[in-house]
């Protein structure tokens, strides 16, 4: 008869002690959760009427020079609904879009109309098409109305290579032109240009291009900001 | 001396790790246990520290400050963990990833804890190892975004340090387990 082999090794408890380890840190998961959402709930993120505009941090051109720019720095924290603040309109532009090119006028109509009410900011983006090349010279001679590329349709230049950037339609945009990125694109589901959005003072998204097709810039300005000059 | 390395939670965070580091360190005749508990509070001072580097984040977002810590000087959270560029990883805050891989480590060293000789414990051992090990080169990583990446760089953020040093401790305690296992020194009383 075969003897029983016998060990040394120390045989594990018969229940299962994952299950209770894995209430242990249930529990201990939500109590911090809690206590989270308690002291610091998070706040919805994102380009969408309600939501925190997504912050970004980028270098941005002044009309002087490129200096770092975050987004959150124009926001007003301390700003309740009703009262008085700086709204923020934040445009994303390609300097090679037609759209883009004929909305320069646009944009210097409102800012001429709202410049003390409203912050404006341009982030420069560069679309994935072909001609579509928006480089800091290029930028700075769009923000600027400065000469850059022909007027042939050779591709030098704004608007796709169609023209010199010295004739975009409008005056010069005395606002901060910021360097866009894919990242800060997918951050506000940017998926052409332009695209407009309008914040609060406090950063919060009170109109959304994309949600609001059938009123247009103006109009969303006058019910949201009023008092144009 | 700089507010940040004052403030009182940050001296308990740094009291949880110095009691860790003991217990890993220590001599001890249950030496398997002690380094058991070891890597346990590591993690647990990790969770907490990553919580609260997340709960640092969401004020930081919604108020654009926050009375947790200092944003002034080398050491601060303000330049770190309210870079937006930085502060998150495919848009989910670096809090949030701390949270979910100490959780994993908490589960992994308790099912140690509990049943040191259970068959599937020398694998729990292995995934300790190797889940710690995975946390590494992202310490590393935000090291460097501090130090060079963030605005005004370099900075330290205490706090962010806090959850980076859990992470090492706990390494260390596995490292250690992992010698005494394969010493056939797994039971306490096996020196």
């Amino acid at each position: 008869m075969a003897r029983r082999r016998k060990t040394s090794a120390k045989k594990g408890r018969d229940d299962d002690v994952r299950i209770i380890a894995g209430f242990v840190l249930g529990s201990i998961l939500t109590v911090i959760m809690l206590l989270v959402v308690i002291i610091a709930p998070p706040a919805t993120i994102g380009p969408s009427e309600g939501e925190l505009a997504p912050d970004f941090s980028a270098d941005a051109y002044n009309g002087v020079n490129w200096q770092n720019f975050k987004l959150s720095d124009t926001f007003d924290y301390e700003w309740e609904e009703g009262e008085e603040g700086e709204w923020i309109l934040v445009q994303f532009i390609d300097t090679d879009c037609p759209y883009c090119w004929t909305e320069g006028e646009t944009m210097s109509e409102l800012y001429s109309q709202w410049s003390d009410n409203v912050e404006f900011i341009t982030v420069t983006v560069e679309l994935s098409i072909n001609n579509h090349n928006s480089d800091r010279a290029e930028v700075e001679a769009f923000r600027d109305k400065t000469s850059y590329g022909t007027d042939e349709n050779d591709g030098d230049g704004c608007n796709s290579g169609r023209d010199n950037c010295l004739n975009r339609p409008g005056t010069i945009h005395n606002w901060n032109y910021i360097e866009g990125s894919s990242s800060i694109m997918k951050d506000w589901e940017v998926t052409g240009t332009p695209f407009i959005a309008i914040l609060k003072p406090d950063g919060y998204v009170a109109w959304n291009q994309y949600e609001n097709l059938q009123e247009d810039i103006e109009s969303a300005m006058e019910r949201l900001v009023g008092g144009s000059e | 001396m700089n507010d940040a390395l004052t403030d009182p939670v940050l001296i308990i965070f740094i009291l949880g790790l110095a009691i860790s580091s003991y217990l890993m360190i220590a001599k001890n005749d249950k030496k398997t246990s002690m380094l058991m508990i070891s890597s346990l509070s590591f993690a647990v001072v990790g969770i907490i520290s990553s919580a609260y580097t997340y709960i640092i984040h969401n004020k930081m977002v919604v108020q654009g400050t926050t009375s947790f810590c200092s944003s002034e000087g080398i050491v601060q959270c303000g330049s770190v963990i309210g870079d937006p560029q930085w502060n998150n990883l495919f848009g989910v805050p670096w809090g949030i990833f701390g949270i979910i891989s100490f959780s994993i480590l908490i589960f992994l060293s308790l099912c140690l804890y509990l049943d040191r000789y259970a068959k599937w414990s020398e694998d729990y051992l292995n995934y300790a190892w190797w889940a710690g090990m995975a946390g590494l080169p992202f310490v590393a990583l935000l090291v460097i975004i501090e130090l060079t990446q963030v605005e005004g760089a370099p900075h330290i953020c205490p706090f962010c340090t806090i959850a980076h040093l859990s992470l090492i401790g706990y390494v260390g305690s596995i490292y250690f387990l992992r010698i005494r296992r394969n010493m056939g020194k797994w039971s306490d009383n096996e020196e």
